[in-house]
């Protein structure tokens, strides 16, 4: 288990620093100059060269990199070239938002994702699992940002019972919070917690069918906990496996509803940094966002030796 | 009063007119304490019987009663059902690797029924679970309790369902096939423990399953099910010895017997019939060699000499001898043994390294302790040296894991071994050219277990021939190849017509024949057959093994006949090798591996092999202790599970090789005289 945990963390830094290498990469070949973003559209070509060797930009870019890298690792990743804030202090306000939008919704994720396919699994072609289906079908085949569209003019537009966009704090009023929560969660999770119950539907359907349900059946175990403790807890296996790679569509989705919902998250932040070149809160964003993702799949992996003594306890005697 | 009682149980699936009827109209009764083993081949419905006592089944499928000690149960509604089911009808099924639930402990798994019946406390029922664990036969209760399944070895976690399945002492216990997924001296080892632990607690058990071996160390009476229908049913002395109806005694007849070695086996011939269309006569006739115009009229079970039968004909007086089939080949069988070896192997090894390992901090460079993972390496071949004569067979008999499929992809180079040499036709060809090893191949070829998977389900019987002959034969034209392809076809006896047909339009015999008409193209001389006939039904088997042995007379082949089973061995070839543990204990002639005397391993798998057709209580079973996981690093490799191990010397070291008149080369500290006195007192005593 020890061995398992140490190969999980190895496998999470290397890809971290790859991805720290890829998006500084992309953001020296981006078009558009540092230099020339600070200084202004009218500054003179000595004001701007003046800068490039003030910010060290003419050195090689490995040594560039080592320096960036070396802040990012203290948490340092500079100031942003537009708000002329530090972008720890910008990037940390904006995950604050986002990731209680990310929780919400991940929790929703699992929850009605879960109980949508075993609920489907039990009623197996009945009424439910048709309407599960019907429903999967929709959602998946739908993209996200269309039903934000949708939900912003039922809702906000015609009935007038939900804000079409913003933000409240959940300590002072945790109401207007949710008022401002609810549709972006429902348009971020529509397509996941489809996804997640088809695929929950059909792995609880395999561990229905095996042998170690029917031998519990014959034991004469109550049917709930035939579907509970025996069949469900073997049938989630691969639902966390993909869990954590819904986690990367999730963040995807988040940066698309952001923008819809004008959700003041890391979502919106990217953009903005995009469109504006600010080269250190672009890198900034995404590295949060890579390292959100990777803890997300850690986070999976040991869930997933929590659930399966095979990998907890290896395959010895 | 019987305990159980099936009056006219028929299950039937979907609705006419393509129902499938899995059972029809099928009388049981069993009483208390009694042991009543169901005979029948895949198809036979077995199971099914098992399922619908059981309420496993959907309901609108099941008609007929089924009466447990007076209450009629299939118009029970479902929740009094269930709560018989593991209180009062408990039921093992037939794969101890796949019935166990994963993810949940041993003990919680045996506890569960307690709470659920019995409304037993948590702790209560878990020390109740490891008093169970204990009548098993566990030796550590409370460590098995605490483990998880795949912990476990397959022979230990069938204890553990026996265990969870008597745990809240039921009267009836149903056994479907409880021993054909393990070893021998496992089977064995379960086979005695339902058989004390029934005889103690009174139980009724409903011993299901193919294998009419295991029946005649087990049941009382014997039931015989073929497609669905009772058709023969009395004592097992009856039924076994002196069967009547015809498909018992083909069944009886198609089963390879140990020193039978000469003759025969005597195949039931024909197809399973279709159960969506099954017809009014006997369901046996179209397969009968002894049918008659009025087996076409219903038939009806029939008391005759203390036993039922469906079949208006049979009379004990006049039993007709079962026709044999085909050729009969006796002469040419004999090899002469000074010919040079087709095939040596030499001092063969092999190890694997697992993929993971402990965790442990290495000193690299002389002073950097850095992380490395320490692998663990498993022997899996112990310097194994054989040959095979040109047209001789070789039956390569041992349990899972003994490594006989591991050495047959080494004859083959499939795999490399570790160390050791491999010599074909005088060539050693572990460092052949890529030219000679494409020769080899074309004179070397396998044919497999399973003949589904090894089929691709997209080709076409005739493609499938065709490639691999095209494969051997480059320069043949399409012609040549289909004529070649269709000549093959019939070889295995197979209509030609099956040349645009597609695997899942055959049967599992027909399939296998399809593997060994594949094998056959490239013209070969060696042929390794790794468990060939294992997952056919016996009269099937039947079939494919007199291929086997008609093939090899033809075309002087040599085989590699790789097998579990020590019955089909001995009726096919020539030398038996005896593998235990990735070592050959014993090896020599056929008739002298089968006679006395043994290693004390070949011992047990002989006493495990009996013959269905003989009285039991001629011999005594030999129950070898122990479970056959343990890898040992030094001396014998069967200490610690044989019943004559002598003393530590048989722990330290590596058994010499005793050699007989014979040609037997038996691997064992004790002297041949001293085995053969053993044995000879063994056979006294009984």
């Amino acid at each position: 288990m020890a061995l398992y945990v140490i190969n999980r963390l190895l496998a999470v830094m290397v890809v971290l620093l790859v991805i720290s290498m890829l998006v500084f990469g992309v953001t020296q070949i981006m078009p558009g100059d540092v230099a020339s973003t600070i200084a202004g559209q009218f500054a003179s070509p000595e004001v701007v060269d003046a800068i490039r060797e003030k910010l060290g930009l003419n050195d090689p870019f490995y040594v560039q990199y080592w320096r960036w890298i070396s802040s990012v690792v203290t948490g340092d990743f500079g100031q942003s070239l537009i708000m002329e804030r530090p972008v720890s202090a910008l990037i940390s306000e904006a995950f604050m938002a986002s990731a209680s939008l990310a929780i919400v919704s991940f929790i929703s994720v699992t929850l009605f994702g879960i109980l949508l396919g075993v609920w489907a699994a039990v009623r197996r072609d009945k009424l439910a699992d048709n309407l599960v289906s019907t429903f999967t079908y929709v959602g998946i085949s739908i993209p996200e940002f269309f039903w934000g569209i949708v939900l912003i003019m039922f809702f906000a537009n015609y009935l007038q019972i939900l804000p079409s966009g913003g933000v409240a704090s959940i300590s002072a009023s945790p109401g207007v919070w949710l008022s401002h929560i609810i549709l972006p969660v429902i348009t971020l999770t529509l397509t996941l917690i489809a996804h997640v119950s088809r695929l929950t539907r059909s792995s609880m359907l395999e561990a229905l069918d095996s042998q170690y349900v029917r031998n519990a059946r014959a034991k004469g175990l109550p049917e709930r906990t035939v579907i509970f403790r025996h069949a469900l807890p073997n049938a989630l296996m691969p639902t966390i496996t993909v869990l954590a790679l819904d986690v990367g569509w999730l963040i995807g989705g988040i940066v698309v509803v952001e923008v819809v919902f004008s959700y003041p998250g890391i979502g919106r932040l990217l953009m903005f940094a995009i469109e504006r070149h600010d080269l250190p809160l672009i890198q900034a964003s995404i590295l949060v966002i890579a390292l959100i993702y990777c803890l997300a799949n850690l986070v999976a992996d040991l869930l997933y030796a929590v659930v399966n003594p095979k990998i907890r306890y290896g395959n010895g005697e | 009063m019987t305990l159980l009682s099936i009056k006219n149980l028929t299950v039937s699936y979907g609705s006419p007119p393509y129902q499938l009827k899995a059972l029809n109209a099928v009388n049981i009764d069993i009483a208390p304490g009694e042991t009543v083993a169901l005979v029948g081949e895949s198809g036979s419905g077995k199971s099914t019987i098992a399922m619908a006592i059981m309420d496993l089944i959907p309901r609108k499928a099941v008609s007929g009663e089924i009466f447990f000690k007076g209450r009629e149960l299939t118009s029970l509604p479902s929740e009094e059902r269930r709560k018989l089911r593991g209180r009062n009808i408990s039921i093992v099924f037939q794969d101890p690797f796949t019935s166990l639930n994963p993810s949940i402990r041993i003990g919680k798994q045996i506890a569960e029924g307690l709470t659920t019946h019995l409304g037993m406390s948590n702790a209560q029922a878990m020390k109740r679970a490891a008093e169970a664990l204990k009548e098993v036969g566990i030796a550590d209760p409370e460590t098995v309790a605490n483990a998880y399944p795949h912990q476990l070895s397959g022979g230990m976690r069938q204890r553990v369902l026996i265990a969870s399945a008597l745990v809240c002492n039921p009267e009836l216990l149903i056994l479907d096939e409880p021993t054909t997924a393990l070893d021998v001296t496992i089977e064995a080892q379960v086979l005695d423990l339902v058989q004390e632990i029934a005889a103690r607690r009174h139980v009724g058990v409903l011993f299901i399953t193919h294998n009419l071996g295991v029946v005649n160390k087990i049941a009382d009476r014997v039931c015989v099910l073929y497609a669905g229908q009772l058709v023969e049913e009395g004592t097992k002395e009856r039924v076994l010895r002196d069967p009547l109806h015809p498909y018992t005694r083909g069944l009886l007849g198609s089963i390879p017997k140990l020193g039978h070695r000469e003759s025969r086996l005597t195949p039931i011939e024909g197809r399973f019939p279709d159960l969506t269309d099954t017809p009014t006569g006997c369901i046996f006739e179209e397969r009968c060699p002894f049918r008659e115009a009025a087996c076409s009229e219903p038939q009806q079970l029939r008391s005759l000499e203390n036993r039922r039968i469906k079949c208006w004909k049979a009379e004990p007086a006049q039993v007709e001898t079962w026709p044999v089939t085909e050729r009969h080949t006796s002469t040419s069988d004999v090899r002469s043994s000074d010919e040079k070896a087709l095939v040596e192997l030499q001092k063969i090894t092999k190890r694997f390294t697992s993929s993971t390992g402990k965790l442990t901090l290495k000193t690299k460079l002389g002073f950097l302790p850095l992380p490395a993972v320490e692998k663990k390496s498993v022997g899996v071949l112990n310097e194994i040296s054989l040959s095979i004569g040109r047209g001789e067979v070789l039956g390569l008999v041992g349990e899972s894991g003994s490594g006989k499929s591991t050495l047959g992809r080494i004859m083959l180079k499939l795999i490399d071994a570790s160390d050791g040499r491999v010599v074909f036709d005088g060539k050693e060809i572990s460092d052949a050219s890529d030219g000679e090893l494409k020769e080899f191949r074309k004179r070397a070829q396998i044919v497999f277990q399973n003949p589904t998977s090894s089929l691709n389900p997209r080709r076409t019987i005739g493609d499938a021939i065709s490639r691999a002959f095209k494969l051997a034969n480059p320069q043949a034209d399409r012609k040549t190849v289909r004529k070649s392809a269709e000549e093959l076809i019939d070889r295995v006896g197979l209509p030609i017509r099956y040349f645009d047909r597609y695997p899942h339009q055959l049967s599992g015999g027909e399939k296998q024949r399809v593997g060994i008409a594949r094998a056959l193209a490239s013209n070969p001389d060696l042929i390794v057959c790794d468990e060939p006939v294992s997952a056919l039904d016996v009269s099937v088997q039947a079939t494919v093994l007199n291929l086997f042995k008609d093939l090899r007379s033809d075309m002087n082949l040599s085989y590699l006949f790789i097998s579990h089973d020590l019955a089909v061995i001995s009726h096919i070839s020539d030398r038996i090798a005896v593998l235990y543990m990735g070592t050959i204990v014993e090896e020599g002639p056929a008739a002298a591996v089968l006679d006395a005397p043994h290693h004390p391993y070949t011992e047990a798998l002989l006493s495990a092999a009996a013959v269905p057709d003989e009285a039991e209580t001629d011999k005594k079973r030999i129950v070898v202790k122990g479970d056959n996981i343990r890898r040992v690093t030094h001396g014998c490799v069967f200490q610690g599970r044989c019943r004559r191990q002598i003393g530590s010397i048989c722990e330290t070291t590596k058994p010499p090789i005793r050699e007989t008149d014979q040609g037997l080369r038996i691997a064992c500290h004790l002297s041949v005289d001293d085995l053969l006195m053993g044995q000879k007192q063994l056979a006294e005593n009984s």
